[in-house]
């Protein structure tokens, strides 16, 4: 085993356990932001510099944006509902599946603790996704479960190429501007939360910006 | 490169109008003068180009051009029509990024990096759920649409990635064969809001303009089925045997989509939501097609899938007119609809002849096709009847539009173009009152001309069916299963294969207009060569020469 690449991997693990239980708002983002940074270079042999400096960027603009959109004094999320030891052995427990099962049933091109990542942010993400009740949390469990996804890609098939680097950038940063401007909307009621809401808009104007005139 | 280009405008387009959206007009300006241009681009599309990019590929097809041709033209006729009768600000930016979004998507041969553009496209569509005065419903629908798409694109990356490696090394089939055709059938059907994982789709209905919907849940999951579709046929067919239960799944889902779908749009309260169901209805023949591996499906599934998306998009005009002439969703006031307002009434009937089909309609026979191809026994004419089960809740809305108004919904001349003599001295003045004032001829015409179109696709029409029929480009690998390899560059005739090499472009042989089994040269059509034998099948391979090849047909599993 890589010593080098155990660390990377470890940093990832703990990133993520950050963002899936912290309460802090600003915390959880720095959790998902050391997750995202770390990922791509969880990889064997290292992506170009071209694909390398796409992922990171992205991940750091992700990052930005969330934290922009978390402006305010000591705003909160949901954190976990168990408490981060339990969340600590859930991850253990999906990194060693993943770990002994690297390849899935064939050959692996990358390496095992890739796969072993991959699924601990897997296991992580599965909370906050199903159980989220605020637009953060389960934005956060998201850019978990796709970091997740891809980390078991890089175990399965080994090192992205440069293209798929850039597009992977695309996607990390979509999701990024996508949750942050959503949560940045759900604060534009003066709540200092990002709470979801059962009740739907019943516009008189359907779904349009405004009431179109009036026939004539 | 004319992929490339088209890709670049839209998005250069997307950017502009994205900085420019504190700045309303001037964005919706920029978007519209995106989309025409789009079409243009579209248009200049040239079938059988490959170019070498990055280490990956992309390359273009007839039915690429086709597809998004038609998207560019509904997007436009859609914004335009959103204008006329109200819409959100960030609808024609929304579709110039879903537009870029499926070009890619349909153009890049590795279906690992295409499945990331799928869902970065989807994401980007949550725009439209922002809603004034009710940011935090339209942040807990937009989530809730972020969540089915991130899932469903987890689902795909990590499906594309088992099979996107050498699996020569394989002994023995494992059940994550199953696992992994399961998960990018179940990413296709959240994509769409199939039932049960309507939830989403179904709120989305509420907040996001009835002329953005077609986009949001219909065009833009078609590229992601579209990709699945060419995914299955070259990677799983060949190897996978026994999907029996995997394959039940997904005939369950796309069952329950086409049935249920049905009955919930016959059963809602206004045209919006029904609209809505209509699209989970369609595109649960497209997941069934899913069901039916095999090379017999390929070509009628994307005639349905082009068939379906432009009929939708028609049916989202006719919504759009309704309300902007009448003012109102809700079916139960639109008595004397189809009185009132010929121009609708003629919309809605080719709509609901493109959409339900008669024997003979390229649309009709395709779902036929598809319905045949994926079921056996008794429950095909169960499932061939359900699938006209949409005539029920058109009837509904034709009967009611023949009924008596019981209110004066609105002038008659509303449904006819309406223009004052121009004043040379006012001429600004003159253009806002002249689409003011016709602002429900615009939505009606619009409507109009969609339901020309839609009757015409579904007809067979702009050669739909042949580009339909085009087997799906793929590049050489050094890999016995035809597969993208790990890490390895696309080869293309005379191009570097070295990451970050400089695009270089390639003209390619057009893929045969037909399944090429018997006339493929191909050296591992060979069964076989691959680990896992089925009979008679002839698994997509690598040419010799590193060419774009047309993949040979396999026999449907369980067929």
């Amino acid at each position: 085993m890589n010593p080098a690449l155990a660390g990377v991997a470890l940093a990832v693990a703990v990133g993520a356990l950050v963002a899936g239980s912290a309460r802090n708002a600003r915390t959880a983002i720095l959790g998902l932001v050391v997750t995202m940074v770390a990922a791509p270079v969880l990889a064997d042999p290292l992506p170009g510099s071209l694909g390398l400096a796409a992922r990171l960027v992205a991940a750091i603009l992700a990052g930005y944006l969330l934290w922009v959109a978390t402006r305010g004094p000591r705003l909160r999320t949901g954190g976990s509902l168990v408490g981060w030891p339990t969340d600590a052995f859930l991850a253990a427990a999906a990194a060693v599946v993943g770990y002994g099962s690297h390849g899935l049933g064939a050959p692996a091109a990358g390496p095992a603790l890739a796969s072993a990542a991959g699924f601990a942010l897997a296991a992580l993400a599965i909370v906050p996704i199903v159980t989220g009740r605020d637009v953060l949390r389960v934005g956060l469990g998201l850019g978990l479960l796709i970091s997740g996804a891809l980390l078991v890609r890089t175990g399965v098939g080994g090192t992205p190429d440069a293209l798929e680097e850039l597009l992977t950038a695309g996607l990390v940063a979509t999701l990024g501007g996508t949750v942050a401007i959503l949560a940045l909307t759900a604060r534009t009621d003066g709540r200092a939360d990002f709470e979801m809401t059962a009740a739907l808009p019943r516009l008189s104007s359907h779904a349009t910006d405004r009431l179109p005139p009036g026939p004539r | 490169m004319s992929l490339v280009l088209f890709v670049v405008v839209t998005m250069a387009f997307t950017g502009l109008a994205l900085g420019l959206r504190a700045r309303p007009r001037l964005a919706t300006g920029i978007a519209l003068i995106g989309l025409v241009t789009a079409i243009v681009v579209a248009v200049a599309i040239v079938p059988g180009q490959l170019t070498v990019v990055g280490g990956g590929a992309l390359a273009t097809s007839a039915y690429l051009r086709l597809f998004l041709i038609f998207g560019s033209v509904i997007g436009l006729a859609l914004a335009v029509s959103g204008l006329a009768g109200g819409s959100r600000r960030d609808a024609p930016t929304v579709t110039l990024g879903i537009l870029a979004s499926v070009g890619l998507t349909l153009g890049l041969l590795d279906p690992r990096a295409a499945v990331l553009v799928a869902t970065a496209g989807g994401l980007f569509g949550v725009l439209v759920t922002l809603v004034p005065n009710g940011g935090r419903a339209g942040a807990t629908i937009g989530i809730r649409e972020s969540r089915a798409v991130a899932v469903a694109g987890a689902l795909a990356i990590a499906a594309t990635a088992w099979f996107g490696r050498d699996l020569s090394g394989l002994t023995a089939q494992p059940v994550v064969f199953g696992l992994a055709y399961l998960g990018f059938a179940v990413a296709v059907a959240l994509r769409f809001g199939a039932i049960p994982f309507h939830l989403w789709a179904a709120r989305l209905a509420d907040v996001v303009p009835e002329t953005a919907l077609p986009n949001l849940t219909a065009y833009a999951p078609a590229s992601h089925a579209l990709g699945a579709l060419a995914w299955i046929d070259l990677s799983v067919a060949p190897i996978a045997q026994d999907l029996g239960p995997d394959r039940l799944v997904v005939i369950a889902i796309a069952v329950a989509s086409i049935v249920l779908a049905a009955v919930a749009a016959f059963v809602q309260d206004d045209i919006e939501h029904i609209l809505g169901y209509s699209i989970i209805g369609d595109a649960g023949v497209v997941i069934l097609a899913l069901a039916a591996i095999g090379p017999d499906t390929w070509g009628p599934t994307r005639t349905w899938i082009l068939a379906f998306v432009i009929a939708r998009s028609a049916f989202a005009a006719w919504v759009a007119g309704v309300r902007a002439g009448f003012w109102t969703g809700r079916v139960a006031d639109l008595r004397g609809w189809a009185l009132r307002s010929p121009l609708l009434t003629v919309a809605f009937g080719l709509v609901v002849v493109a959409s339900v089909g008669f024997p003979g309609l390229a649309a009709f026979d395709a779902r036929t096709e598809i319905v045949q191809g994926a079921l056996t026994g008794p429950l095909t004419p169960v499932v061939l009847v359900a699938t006209l089960a949409p005539i029920a809740y058109y009837g509904r809305l034709l009967v009611i539009g023949f009924l008596r108004p019981d209110r004066v919904l609105e002038p008659v001349d509303a449904w006819r173009p309406v223009v004052k003599p121009l004043d040379l001295t006012a001429v600004r003045p003159w253009l806002s009152t002249t689409w003011d004032a016709n602002r429900a001829f615009s939505t009606g015409a619009i409507a109009l001309v969609l339901a020309v179109m839609a009757l015409a696709t579904a007809g067979g029409a702009f050669g739909g069916p042949a580009a339909a029929a085009e087997g799906p480009p793929v590049l050489a690998s050094p890999h016995p299963l035809g597969a993208p390899s790990a890490s390895s560059a696309p080869v293309a005739p005379g191009a570097p294969a070295t990451s970050g090499a400089p695009p270089s472009e390639t003209a390619v042989p057009q893929p045969s207009a037909e399944p090429s089994g018997t006339s493929s040269t191909n050296p591992s059509a060979d069964p076989t060569e691959t680990p896992f034998v089925a009979p008679s099948a002839t698994p997509a391979g690598p040419t010799a020469s590193g060419s774009i090849a047309t993949p040979t047909p396999v026999p449907s599993v369980g067929q």
